[in-house]
């Protein structure tokens, strides 16, 4: 009998806001992100708002929300009011947080708009490291395992793990808090290679202060085509990041439908494109039914590595 | 380059540049003598504005409110015991003291002296020496950073007080609450209590918020129809003089440099360049044992170390491209989405853009030393109004403060609760800066002695195979010794 009330006053919510779906967006949108002011995802967030404007015909108001790689602003945006005025950027740490048990919520919180980002990972080393290649790399670390210092972005490295369990190698990793403590610690030497995505250290490679040794993707980045891949160097491993539009659950259709639309646009429009390319953002977009198989495929991919990472702590 | 620097001159004072300025400076002084609102917050609020403008303007205004919010935590700190800012801490230790003998104005004075000192050489430095200056933080590994820290929490003993034992007690309870949060290495929750709130540990700004903003606005609260603060009974107007100027001189440009040295550090800001600038006056100087009683020297030192720290921290955003403080790293996201490439391409490609910001530093800080000597007056007057009104305006500005650096209403509890303990110890008679050294720098002690143990496989023999490393580890050593010896020759 309770349920049943709780399906009409549901129901009659879920209506009730259809019928207003007419004038959406009557107000503000409110953009996520579940990091700070000033990071990657925040420029991504920042400029695709901007684009997004004219297309809904309202602000845009990007919001940072940092915490707990993600976790904290995530979570604010799966349960904000299903009303399409809250929407997240949602980023591949949602694939496995919940898995490492420091999430409590998981992709099937949020209907998933869109895919708007990927990166590949590119492995990079000073320019006077002893190591000139992939296999250079590889083999130092096969040779003497632990031997080879990676300067790592974060903990777990999905990226590193990526590299050890395809090629059965161990390197001794060395944890920074993100890029921008990593990267100077490569500079210095302190550490061997890292990887990171390519617009955390485009500066550093147009100057010639990092090397890049191959990117983890099947095909050459195009702000980058001097760069061969991993798997052009006979080591197939694919590895990145993605950010993603995600709405709270329960969100009416008609809403969504409408939010889809203009951030599809926004994504294509030319002001969003020459910034993403300016900075060797990776642009992929993919409607929301799209979204949801490529995050559902990530997160079964990530599986057999958070159990890796598990056994490790 | 000197033709360069003149085109930036020349760039700064053009009516679509200097404008911008002048708001930069001005409003970062407000911001920053708010208690509750920092350098951090202020230039991360204001970076969307910055997204319709010219790259020059937005840039010469983040780095105004940068320099001027710096300089203006010391306001608060001085006149009102809370530090506007983490980099005004130290400057409580004496401005406050100062100002409770009714000489306000000059540590007012001397806290705007000194800023601008600090800032220029920074600036300076940063013209003249930054590639050198980068190639020398790029040599800080792990162990350095470590051996940096221990350096940093054994001022611990130089700024507790009366009774190093509580400063002792004060640091340790700091560094406790500093191991909440996700372990550095494995990543695993410590001390949560699955609260993912706490997975990135205590936020500092609202615990230094809680601890000295609420905590001084709750002790003054038991007073709160008195008259108005303690500091206007014996009310002096005079500011300090050309020949204390002049002898403050070595002090300061010491400490400037001690400021753009931590700056250029990538990691190290301002809170920690005021601590070890304090230290280290109190430690050469003649009458190390003023210090804590509202002595001169206790105040231009940390606010020459802070302002050094602008200049600084610039350095490895130039030329490394990596961000040298917290406030940079957010100028590295608008040098970003202005469509710039940070780094030495920066000085090839947009070498307008790189010597308009030099030049608009200097003209910058010359404005700051302006604002802050004509309006030593008029912040004056703020202690001199009814308890009753500024009580809750603080109040209020604590939470806004803590709420909005993250936009979390968890982090106003922690404010609240950070409040009630900073009021605790008072009433004991506990200092609560050694807390606040306590939370910037064991985060930073412990990931690298980590990862120093890592590097080398197990061993802890970088503790005395690194140079830079025992150097500091030496200074931490004579550091503690010479406060064993204040406190037992007095």
């Amino acid at each position: 009998m309770k349920k049943a009330a709780l399906v009409l006053a549901l129901a009659s919510l879920i209506f009730g806001n259809a019928a207003f779906a007419a004038d959406f967006p009557a107000k503000n949108i409110r953009l996520l992100v579940p990091f700070a002011a000033g990071g990657g995802t925040d420029a991504v967030a920042r400029a695709l708002a901007a684009s997004a404007e004219k297309h809904l015909g309202q602000p845009v108001v990007v919001m940072n929300k940092a915490g707990g790689s993600g976790a904290v602003g995530m979570t604010e945006g799966a349960m904000a009011k299903a009303d399409g005025y809250t929407v997240t950027m949602v980023t591949r740490e949602i694939a496995w947080l919940p898995q490492m048990g420091l999430a409590q919520i998981t992709p099937d919180n949020f209907d998933l708009l869109a895919l708007i980002n990927e990166d590949p990972a590119i492995m990079l080393v000073r320019p006077d490291s002893k190591f000139a290649s992939v296999k250079d790399v590889l083999e130092a670390a096969k040779a003497a395992p632990g031997s080879v210092k990676f300067g790592s972005t974060a903990k777990p490295n999905f990226y590193l793990l990526a590299l050890e369990l395809n090629q059965k190698v161990k390197f001794n990793q060395i944890p920074y808090n993100g890029a921008a403590e990593a990267i100077p610690a490569l500079m210095g030497g302190h550490v061997d290679f890292t990887m990171v995505n390519p617009g955390e250290a485009i500066s550093q490679i147009k100057a010639g202060q990092l090397k890049p040794l191959g990117v983890a993707s099947d095909v050459r980045m195009a702000g980058l085509p001097e760069v061969p891949t991993m798997t052009e160097q006979g080591y197939p491993i694919v590895t990145g990041t993605w950010r993603g539009l995600a709405l709270p659950k329960g969100t009416p259709a008609d809403v969504k439908a409408v939010l889809a639309d203009a951030f599809q646009k926004a994504a294509s429009e030319k002001e969003f494109t020459g910034f993403m390319n300016g900075r060797t953002l990776g642009i992929r977009f993919m409607k929301s039914e799209e979204f949801k198989t490529f995050v559902d495929n990530d997160v079964k991919a990530l599986t057999d590595i958070v159990e890796e990472v598990k056994k490790q702590q | 380059m000197v033709s360069l620097l003149l085109d930036g001159l020349r760039t700064t004072f053009s009516p679509g540049i200097f404008p911008f300025l002048v708001i930069g400076v001005t409003g970062g002084i407000v911001i920053g003598a708010l208690p509750g609102l920092t350098a951090t917050m202020g230039v991360a609020v204001l970076l969307p504005l910055t997204f319709g403008m010219e790259s020059t303007p937005a840039l010469v205004l983040l780095a105004g409110i940068y320099i001027g919010a710096i300089y203006g935590g010391s306001i608060s700190a001085i006149l009102l015991k809370t530090p506007g800012t983490p980099a005004a801490a130290a400057t409580v230790l004496d401005g406050y003291e100062l100002a409770r003998k009714g000489e306000a104005a000059r540590a007012l004075s001397v806290s705007a002296i000194a800023s601008f000192t600090g800032g220029m050489v920074s600036t300076v430095m940063l013209i003249t020496i930054s590639p050198i200056l980068a190639n020398f933080a790029l040599r800080f590994g792990a162990p350095e950073y470590f051996a940096l820290a221990v350096f940093g929490l054994s001022i611990i003993a130089s700024i507790s007080g009366k009774s190093p034992v509580k400063g002792l007690l004060a640091g340790m309870f700091g560094l406790l609450i500093s191991t909440v949060g996700l372990d550095p290495v494995t990543s695993f929750p410590r001390f949560t209590f699955g609260e993912m709130n706490l997975f990135n540990g205590f936020a500092i700004i609202p615990v230094l918020i809680g601890l000295f903003a609420l905590a001084e606005a709750f002790v003054q609260m038991e007073k709160i129809f008195e008259p108005s603060h303690a500091i206007e009974t014996n009310f002096k107007r005079g500011m300090i003089s050309l020949k204390e100027t002049i002898a403050l001189m070595p002090t300061m440009i010491k400490c400037a440099l001690i400021g753009t040295f931590i700056g250029s550090i990538p990691g190290a800001g301002a809170d920690i360049a005021a601590f070890v600038s304090y230290n280290e006056a109190r430690r050469s100087s003649k009458n190390g044992s003023e210090f804590g009683t509202g002595c001169l020297e206790g105040i231009a030192a940390p606010e020459a170390g802070n302002n050094g720290v602008t200049g600084g921290a610039m350095v490895p955003l130039l030329t490394l491209g990596v961000p040298g403080d917290a406030v940079t790293a957010i100028l590295l996201g608008a040098l970003i989405i202005q469509g710039l490439q940070p780094g030495p391409l920066l000085f090839t490609k947009n070498a307008d853009i790189v010597y308009g910001l030099f030049a608009s530093l200097f003209v910058g800080n010359i404005l700051m030393l302006i604002i802050g000597l004509l309006g030593v007056r008029l912040f004056c007057r703020v202690v001199e109004l009814p308890k009753r009104f500024i009580i809750p305006v603080i109040i209020t500005l604590s939470m806004v403060g803590a709420y909005s650096m993250n936009n979390s209403i968890f982090d106003m509890w922690v404010c609240v609760a950070f409040g009630v303990i900073g009021y605790i110890m008072q009433k004991a008679d506990m200092p609560s800066s050694p807390i606040i050294l306590a939370v910037i720098l064991g985060p930073m002690a412990e990931s690298n002695l980590r990862r120093a143990v890592l590097m080398y496989e197990g061993s802890y023999s970088f503790l005395w195979t690194r140079p830079i490393g025992v150097v500091f580890l030496a200074l931490a050593a004579l550091s503690l010794y010479s406060s064993y010896r204040r406190a037992h020759s007095s």
